[in-house]
């Protein structure tokens, strides 16, 4: 989850009419989660789906609601230029790699190092959530008075050049990608074609080359006051989406917005409200209260949307940068943050109705008891394993292991196959400790089967320097008689993993559901075990689950 | 009455009726026992009131290093009388000689009136009076020599305390002595009449361990117990799934992070067969392009995954089912790919229970909830709002823990969102909550990296108690 640090006197200022206190107080109210806490700053963590909240004032706006210091909505006041170079023009040959754009002017704001810091952070969490690490939509931020405009976003070949921003010389379009990280990182994005997006002014300066990197010329400083945004990307909804949270932010830092136009639309037509009608009845229902719509509109305000109520329905509107709604049962979690969720208090659903345990787990339970009472202390595995345990060092088939993809963990690999190897780990973390060691464990184990079969299997291992195969027969046919009179047979057999002539397939009925044996001098030795070990697995769902 | 006698009780006592009064020592050498054989037949009949302990202390002394060095070079008083012996040496010269020796050579030499000096012109010379015996200092080093001695066999007490004064000459050492002797009633004890049926019930005994099930088992046990307790049913379903239920059937978009193989394991060559009703396939991937504006794809959706979370089990349940009423659970293994630390595994459990039903809110969501916790012993609670993919409204409960002094994230929860139900014709609420056992387990049992419970490291095994 991301994280955005606050500075608490310059977050105090943006909200207004508050303590420290209760601004931290109301923080975990909005669904921000306190990271960090000092005398300066606190960092908080919030949810990708409010990227609004990547700055602090976005923070601020939502704090002056929570608080009643103001409420509704926000409004974006972006006024429309009369001057016809306000403009992008697109090239048809650039839609095929990255087809739409849109843009804003940003005027009279003041920025400073920490203005800057922000702006760069809420770029980089659009870039990764809501952007899909550029994918869906990337954003340019410029100093406006290097720009002449209009602007022109046209495909180039990988020839052409501009200085790149943070370097001091041309480099050409191959080299960029080929030898800075951001060209490495997200020049997959381009696909494979000769042709890349750019963004020129008037002047045929390279202004931008999205999504990978903006152009020297246009380096934001603390001495600039106004600033363009550009945002391209693949999908229309995501780039406007983009533009409204930085349109937002950068209004609530005290810049002017201006449109600019595009070809389709102009960026004031994108970022334009919208409206949900939502039914009282349903909040009230879905929340356990008993509010008059009035009492809702008043919440939806403090979540600074607007609501009116006509014909006994409540008109939501919402701001553009509000895209995480979807629908009205979004809306009642508005009216519940509105309300308060410190202030809902607990009731208990009226239905009536009698639980029960699975049978699979009450067998299991069954099961363990008998094994606990042989005097076998459980053990727990993980699933996922290593071939090296699985295979290697137990000598047993691997042709039809089945394996993750990209593991991060080497000993996490492989799904299992059979719990007995993973106890054979065990018993080798622990020759340190008193014997015997007797284990048991039940579980998950899968097998290769359109596409894969899971069946819950019991293993158990006996260590010790008398342990044998007669032991370990007693122990399964008295598990098996214990628990459910069943007569088990022991049929002659080869299993790598056991000792030869001392192993066998477990038989009930005409069916094998197991193996049973002196484990290998071999294996043994490959898990550096010094002492005999016997042992049994038996997949019980192929005969008492 | 007759007196049961343990072994050891017997021979003590029969050596003490000839013996009288002997210390632990010397019952260890003559009896033959172990020292704590010895230590606690002593303190049996002690107890019995059979024999009586006296404590007493000894001094034992022995040289120390200038001790050693003057046995072996004589006293510096005595050096000095052998450099003056044959004829009056200059005072300088001796100093050259006796060193840091010379000032103690001097005065003791001239207190027992065995030098004169003279000044002339060239300084003092110092000059024999009369050849002295060996003194009485000398004849305790002599006694005591290389060994360690008893303080009490040294007659010359005047002698000693003057070396004593000396530094590092004598070394005093105590050492504490018990000594037995038999009581009156002892005395006159016939040992071999007495019983001796009784064992050494205070010995040491070799340890066993009761086998018992793993720790984290009685936790998910527990847990099992509550949702049972509360009025839910179990179910079950595949740690393998297709992409489909663990992801597209919750409203999760294809292109969403959670869905990379950075976080998510994915089976290497198996694609899902027959894994949903073409009517659920349909209505799923019509409500992701609705919601989600993209070209969604049944090749993602076929993917095998391991389950990331139980919410897929849940899901499939209602798909299938479509009840209108319920309270169900779901609870086992769950999967993330992240590198494994001692606050992350790959797979870890997972319960997740669902009320589903006509008038059921989020207040009852936060009711069942505390009833759920107040259950496990935690009764300071508070809900936060928080974001989950498929559920609206959505809260995470803070649970207050008193040995760690702090507010700790537990279980979350919310309502399904209609994206989420709607698809499957599904149009009551559906309030679900759930959340990791480990973290609880970890409180339980105070551990403070979660690899413990799967280490299966018998000391950690045998060692936890069943009750926490």
């Amino acid at each position: 989850m991301p994280v955005v640090t606050l500075y608490i006197s310059r977050l105090q200022k943006l909200v207004g009419k508050a303590s420290k206190d209760k601004i931290i107080d109301a923080l975990p109210f909005l669904g921000l989660d306190i990271e960090e806490q000092t005398d300066q700053y606190i960092r908080v963590e919030y949810s990708p789906n409010r990227p609004d909240y990547a700055t602090d004032v976005g923070i601020a706006m939502g704090l002056q609601g929570l608080l009643g210091i103001k409420k509704g909505i926000a409004k974006l006041a972006i006024k429309k230029q009369k001057d016809a170079n306000y403009s992008i023009k697109t090239d048809p040959a650039v839609r095929k790699i990255r087809p739409y754009v849109l843009g804003l002017v940003a005027k009279g704001g003041k920025l400073d190092d920490e203005i800057i810091r922000q702006l760069i952070a809420l770029q980089e969490d659009l870039h990764f959530g809501v952007g899909r690490k550029r994918k869906k939509a990337s954003i340019g931020i410029h100093n406006l008075d290097s720009i002449k405009l209009p602007l022109s976003y046209i495909a180039k070949p990988k020839n052409h050049k501009f200085v790149p921003l943070t370097k001091d010389k041309e480099m050409s379009v191959s080299e960029i990608l080929d030898t800075m990280d951001v060209g490495k990182d997200y020049s997959a994005i381009l696909g494979t074609g000769s042709m890349v997006p750019m963004i020129l002014d008037s002047q045929k300066n390279t202004i931008s080359f999205p999504p990978i990197i903006n152009s020297a010329l246009t380096t934001v400083t603390t001495t600039n006051t106004n600033l363009l945004v550009e945002v391209t990307g693949n999908e229309p909804s995501t780039v406007s989406d983009i533009l409204s949270v930085m349109a937002s932010a950068l209004q609530g830092l005290g810049f002017t917005l201006y449109d600019i136009k595009t070809d389709k639309k102009s960026s004031a037509d994108s970022l334009k409200t919208r409206t949900i009608l939502l039914d009282p009845s349903m909040v009230n229902q879905t929340l356990g209260l008993n509010l008059s719509s009035v009492q809702i509109c008043n919440m939806l305000r403090k979540c600074r949307l607007d609501a009116t109520i006509k014909s006994k329905k409540i008109h939501c509107t919402i701001p553009s940068y509000r895209f995480d709604i979807f629908g009205p049962m979004d809306l009642v979690e508005e009216v519940a943050l509105g309300y308060g969720i410190q202030n809902l208090s607990p009731t208990l659903p009226s239905s009536v109705s009698v639980g029960q345990k699975s049978k699979t787990t009450l067998r299991l339970d069954q099961i363990g008891q008998i094994m606990i009472g042989l005097g076998f202390t459980e053990a727990l595995n993980s699933s996922l394993t290593s071939k090296q345990v699985l295979y290697d060092n137990t000598k047993r088939d691997a042709s039809k292991l089945i394996e993750v993809a990209e593991s991060k963990s080497q000993e996490h690999t492989v799904l299992r196959d059979s719990i007995l190897p993973g106890m054979l780990e065990n018993l080798s973390k622990n020759i340190h400790e008193q014997y015997p060691q007797k284990l048991f464990e039940t579980g998950m184990i899968f097998s290769a089967n359109s596409p894969i079969k899971e069946s819950i299997s019991l293993a158990c291992v006996s260590a010790h320097k008398d342990s044998g195969y007669t032991e370990i027969k007693s122990i399964l046919q008295s598990l098996l008689k214990t628990n459910s009179k069943i007569e088990c047979k022991t049929k002659t057999a080869e299993n790598p993993m056991f000792a030869k002539g001392k192993t066998a397939d477990v038989i009930v009925g005409d069916k094998k559901i197991g193996v049973i044996g002196e484990v290998n001098s071999e294996v043994i030795e490959n898990f550096k075990i010094r002492v005999p070990v016997s042992g049994f697995e038996l997949v019980l769902s192929d005969f008492v689950l | 009455m007759s007196l049961v006698l343990h072994p050891i009780e017997k021979t003590i006592i029969k050596l003490l009726q000839s013996e009288k009064n002997l210390t632990e020592l010397q019952i260890i050498e003559k009896a033959k026992l172990s020292a704590d054989q010895t230590r606690r037949g002593i303190e049996w009949l002690r107890l019995k009131n059979l024999a009586i302990v006296t404590e007493t202390e000894q001094i034992f002394l022995t040289l120390g290093k200038n001790g050693l060095d003057a046995q072996k070079d004589g006293l510096p008083e005595r050096k000095l009388v052998n450099l003056v012996a044959d004829a009056p040496v200059p005072f300088d010269d001796l100093r050259k000689k006796l060193l840091d020796e010379m000032n103690i050579a001097i005065a003791n030499a001239k207190k027992n009136d065995w030098i004169t000096i003279a000044k002339n012109d060239s300084g003092s010379i110092v000059s024999l009076k009369k050849k002295p015996d060996q003194t009485d200092e000398e004849k305790v080093l002599a006694q005591i020599g290389q060994n360690k001695i008893l303080q009490n066999q040294i007659k010359d007490l005047a002698a000693l305390e003057s070396l004593k004064k000396r530094p590092d000459y004598i070394i005093l050492e105590s050492v504490k002595t018990k000594s037995l002797s038999l009581s009156e009633q002892a005395k006159s004890v016939d040992v071999d009449a007495a019983d001796s049926g009784a064992i050494d019930v205070e010995a040491d005994v070799p340890l066993i361990y009761a086998a018992k099930t793993h720790p984290l088992k009685d936790t998910i046990n527990e847990i099992r117990e509550i949702f049972v307790s509360l009025g839910f049913t179990e179910i079950a379903g595949n740690l393998t799934q297709p992409g489909f239920w663990n992801f597209d059937a919750l409203f999760t978009p294809q292109d969403h992070p959670a869905r990379e193989m950075q976080d998510t394991f994915y089976i290497k060559d198996k694609l899902a067969k027959d894994f949903a009703t073409q009517s659920q396939i349909n209505s799923v991937s019509t409500s992701h392009k609705k919601g989600w504006k993209y070209s969604w794809s049944l090749v993602a959706a076929k993917k095998m995954v391991l389950r990331t979370h139980t919410t897929c089990v849940t899901i499939k349940y209602l798909a299938e089912n479509k009840p209108s009423e319920a309270r169900v659970f779901s609870l086992g293994r769950v999967f993330r790919n992240e590198k494994v630390s001692y606050k992350h595994l790959v797979e870890f459990n997972q319960v997740e229970g669902i009320i589903i039903g006509k008038n059921v809110s989020l207040r009852d969501l936060m009711g069942i909830q505390t009833q759920f916790y107040k259950k496990l012993g935690l009764t300071k609670i508070k809900f936060w709002p928080t974001f989950f993919p498929y559920t609206e409204p959505s809260l995470q409960t803070m649970v207050y823990n008193e040995k760690l002094d702090k507010w700790i994230e537990l279980f979350g929860m919310g309502i399904f969102r209609p994206e989420v139900t709607k698809p499957f014709g599904i149009t009551r609420p559906v309030l679900a909550w759930g959340g990791g056992i480990e973290r609880i387990a970890m409180l339980k049992y105070g551990l403070n990296d979660v690899r413990e419970f799967y280490n299966n490291n018998l000391s950690w095994l045998r060692s936890t108690p069943k009750c926490q």
